[in-house]
């Protein structure tokens, strides 16, 4: 019976695949013929054969996958291998608000904010939030008033549940959470004795294996089948157990993770101990929430966390620890770095730059959560953590888009609209984290590529820099630009915004408005020093330096030690150098000394700073020449003694704007480049038409 | 090729074994291509995997009312399906016949079976049974 193709093919998995092997297999005999014709009897048990085969390979297939953290398609498959890594994925995480509430007509000495206290937000996309206090705040009233500062809301609705332990019909001593949006970070779990026994102890989230012991009142969190959380208690070795009629209750919040983030106005739902008469003063909008962790990030963070094994040492530990936090605190983008690549080098301190989500610094009090419930607990302990904030660089884009009005049904500003919203996706895409980096070439090609009407674009690129001065004490301001800055020509020179407010030099009871920063113009470019490269010998007394070059006036004189030149000093810097050289020439009579060899450094490295305003007749006064320096080579742009007594700004927030000399930046250790989505002049479009 | 080769072979449905080998029972030539044709017309649609065209819509038509239209669509059902499903058979003509005591249709196919010289004449039952 069996022929030349008595082998069946065991790769294919397609039902009509199997079915042609089968049938292939059958070529190879004579007693059965009828295989090919739909109708025949053998016809149909191929099709029953070929669905079996195809069923177990489809069967097999997906256990296969299922058994791999890698390929698992089904969560609960990919939480379990997680599990055997000690990874619990994240749950969501509800947002938090921060509001100060005033309220008034108290006629008591004293009054609580009862924890669980429920607030309403303002709508976020066409949805009110519910907004609960997750403590409770007590404070003393003041005529009739009590204020309470700084009260934490967090997004969701407190949840309790309530489990009786028994051992027969739950011998694990597991719970499950009924809800899928609880905030894991917000478990409360206490064991009561028995239903009739009131006196209850508060059972912990169990976070270090080796210091449990049987009477440790610690539970351990998991998540179960389909993602849904369950806690369970310890088996008398590890963690305390449970016993027969001991009551579990269990509250938490259950959020709605992202949703409710920007939330900033709420309303207090009911009084506060009878009294109504309140007022809620925004502080803090709503941001800091999360999202369930989905699949792939399980897949992507288990091995991880793995690999940090609770502890922080390597550079990737922190990046891991952080991203996980309990705290309920959520980042765009962490990075960390040693000190010992600091420039100078700082030994012995790890830096950690954190980008929070939906917003651009985090605030004292986080840092100082993050370090000690997050980082000093698993940190090892010579090495000293250190908390930076992010650099943030501006980009300011002005581009030219040249396109074929023929080629397109939009109108110039509908192109417009669209090449500046394309120009904003890749801002938030390939920019705004640490690491990134810029181009001309993808911007560009975005640009490009928005439209086929888009013929050719050119752009010119200017960072910006922002801080907020001081209008209360003189101080010296540092701006890192991290690129090598254009000196100020025509059109690229240093600007400022906005409008500053002086003090008047000349009457110091009056100010003067609208003072602005520019570089002071380099009409002149002298000689800035002379470099030995090599100091001669035998020279019996200091030899002339000549200087040559395009420029006219620099004069310079050597002190020889030991018959070699050991400094040159500019007597003169000379002007209008645009290339030098110096040349040694012995003195009269002295006939040995030779081979000194000088390199000429031309001014150019450092520019100044002044602050001008336009007086009342509209001419261009200099008010202080100055004021700072830039140093173009190293990007760095130094303001001293900076005391401005108003920014015209509601922020108080003052930019200091200068010309990259490259097209390509990238941004290193704490910088972030980053294009203002709140700034309306950071994109700039220019259309014109061309129709060749 | 001697037309006593036998071409066509299949497994008898029925399963039954040969008295003298007690291997399972074949069917062979025009017994495999009626058997074929009986298979067809009882089958119905989506009855088969991955082939869900495969086989007639009788059954649907045998709950309708007996008329002259349900017996003239049961003829082109029955014609469409064995032209397309059964390559060996040529339908020559299909009578339906109606027998109204025993609420069913009775079908009288003829057709030329290949490599057979006179047609052969195929009557089956057409009842529902649920």
């Amino acid at each position: 019976m069996a022929g030349a193709n008595s082998n069946i093919q065991v790769t294919d998995l397609d039902f009509n695949l199997i079915k042609n092997n089968l049938k292939t297999y059958l070529q190879g005999q004579a007693v059965f013929q009828d295989y090919n014709f739909d109708g025949s009897a053998l016809s149909t048990l191929l099709d029953i054969l070929a669905y079996n085969t195809q069923y177990n390979a489809f069967y097999l297939n997906m256990v296969a996958n299922e058994m791999f953290l890698d390929t698992s398609i089904r969560r609960s498959s990919a939480v379990s291998h997680a599990k055997l890594l000690d990874y619990v994925p994240k749950s969501n995480v509800a947002p938090t608000a921060t509001i100060n509430l005033r309220v008034n007509q108290v006629t008591d000495a004293s009054l609580t904010l009862p924890q669980y206290t429920k607030f309403l937000s303002e709508a976020i996309d066409g949805v009110n939030y519910n907004f609960v206090t997750v403590d409770s705040y007590t404070v003393n009233t003041t005529a009739n008033t009590a204020n309470f500062i700084g009260v934490e809301l967090k997004q969701g609705i407190p949840t309790k549940q309530t489990f009786t332990v028994d051992s027969a019909s739950n011998p694990t001593y597991t719970f499950e959470i009924p809800d899928l949006g609880v905030d894991t970070t917000s478990l409360l779990v206490t064991v009561q004795q028995s239903s009739s026994n009131a006196s209850y102890t508060v059972y912990n989230l169990a976070s270090d294996y080796l210091i449990l012991n049987s009477s440790s009142t610690v539970y351990f969190l998991q998540e179960g089948i389909d993602g849904y959380y369950q806690i369970y208690f310890g088996d008398g070795v590890l963690g305390q157990q449970l016993s027969d009629g001991n009551v579990v209750n269990i509250s938490y919040i259950v959020t709605q993770g992202t949703a409710a983030a920007g939330a900033n106005n709420f309303v207090l739902m009911n009084s506060i101990s009878g009294y109504g008469n309140t007022v809620v003063y925004p502080v803090v909008p709503a941001t800091n929430g999360g999202n369930q962790e989905t699949l792939s990030s399980i897949q992507f963070q288990a091995p991880k966390a793995y690999s940090a094994q609770g502890r922080a040492v390597t550079k990737d530990d922190y990046i891991t620890l952080i991203q996980q936090n309990q705290l309920g605190f959520a980042f765009d983008a962490v990075n960390v770095w040693g000190g010992e690549e600091n420039n100078p080098p700082v030994y012995g301190q790890v830096f950690i730059c954190l980008k929070p989500a939906g917003a651009y610094l985090l605030t004292d009090t986080q840092k100082k959560q993050i370090m000690q419930n997050i980082i000093d607990p698993v940190s090892v302990v010579t090495v000293q953590p250190t908390i930076v904030d992010p650099d943030y660089t501006y980009l300011q884009l002005s581009t030219n888009v040249y396109y074929d009005p023929t080629k397109t049904n939009q109108t110039s500003s509908q192109l417009q609209a669209g090449i500046i919203s394309a120009i904003q996706t890749f801002g938030t895409t390939t920019l705004n984290t640490f690491n990134s980096s810029f181009n001309a070439y993808d911007l560009l090609g975005t640009i490009q590529n928005y439209d086929a009407s888009v013929i050719t674009s050119e752009y010119t690129l200017k960072l910006q820099k922002k801080f907020f001065p001081s209008i209360t004490n003189p101080e010296t301001y540092n701006l890192y630009y991290h690129t090598p800055l254009q000196r100020g020509v025509y059109g690229s020179s240093i600007t400022s915004s906005p409008g500053l407010q002086f003090i008047n030099p000349a009457n110091t009871a009056a100010t003067i408005d609208n003072v602005f920063i520019e570089e002071v113009p380099q009409q002149t470019f002298g000689v800035d020093n002379i470099v030995i490269l090599n100091p001669g010998f035998s020279y019996q007394s200091a030899p002339t330096i000549t200087i040559q070059g395009d420029g006219t006036g620099a004069t310079a004189t050597a002190t020889i030690v030991n018959g070699s030149i050991s400094s040159i000093t500019v007597t003169n810097a000379g002007n209008n150098y645009t290339s030098a050289i110096a040349t040694v020439t012995p003195a009269y009579g002295d006939t040995t000394g030779t081979n000194a060899v000088l390199v000429v450094n031309l001014q150019g490295q450092y520019g100044t700073l002044r602050s001008y305003y336009y007086n009342t007749t509209n001419v261009k006064t200099i008010l202080n020449s100055n004021v700072g320096s830039v140093d173009y080579v190293n990007g760095i742009i130094t303001l001293n003694s900076f005391k401005p007594t108003e920014v015209d700004n509601p922020l108080g927030q003052f930019a200091i704007t200068a010309t990259p000399t490259s097209s390509i930046l990238k941004s290193t250790y704490n910088g972030i480049l980053t294009i203002d989505p709140f700034d309306a002049t950071a994109i700039s479009v220019t259309m014109t038409a061309k129709t060749n | 090729m001697a037309t006593l080769t036998k071409i066509y072979s299949d497994i008898d449905f029925t399963f039954k074994p040969k008295p003298v080998t007690g291997d399972v029972a074949l069917s062979y030539d025009q017994q495999a291509v009626i058997r074929s044709v009986r298979n067809l017309l009882q089958t119905n649609h989506y009855e088969r995997p991955f082939n869900p065209d495969l086989g007639s819509n009788l059954s649907a038509l045998l709950f309708e009312n007996i008329s002259p239209s349900t017996t003239v669509a049961l003829q082109n059902e029955i014609m469409s399906t064995i032209s397309n499903y059964e390559p060996r058979a040529k339908v020559q003509s299909v009578s339906v016949s109606v027998l109204p005591d025993q609420n069913s249709y009775s079908a009288t196919i003829t057709m030329y079976i290949a490599n057979a010289t006179v047609p052969t004449t195929v009557t089956v039952l057409l009842q529902r049974d649920r």
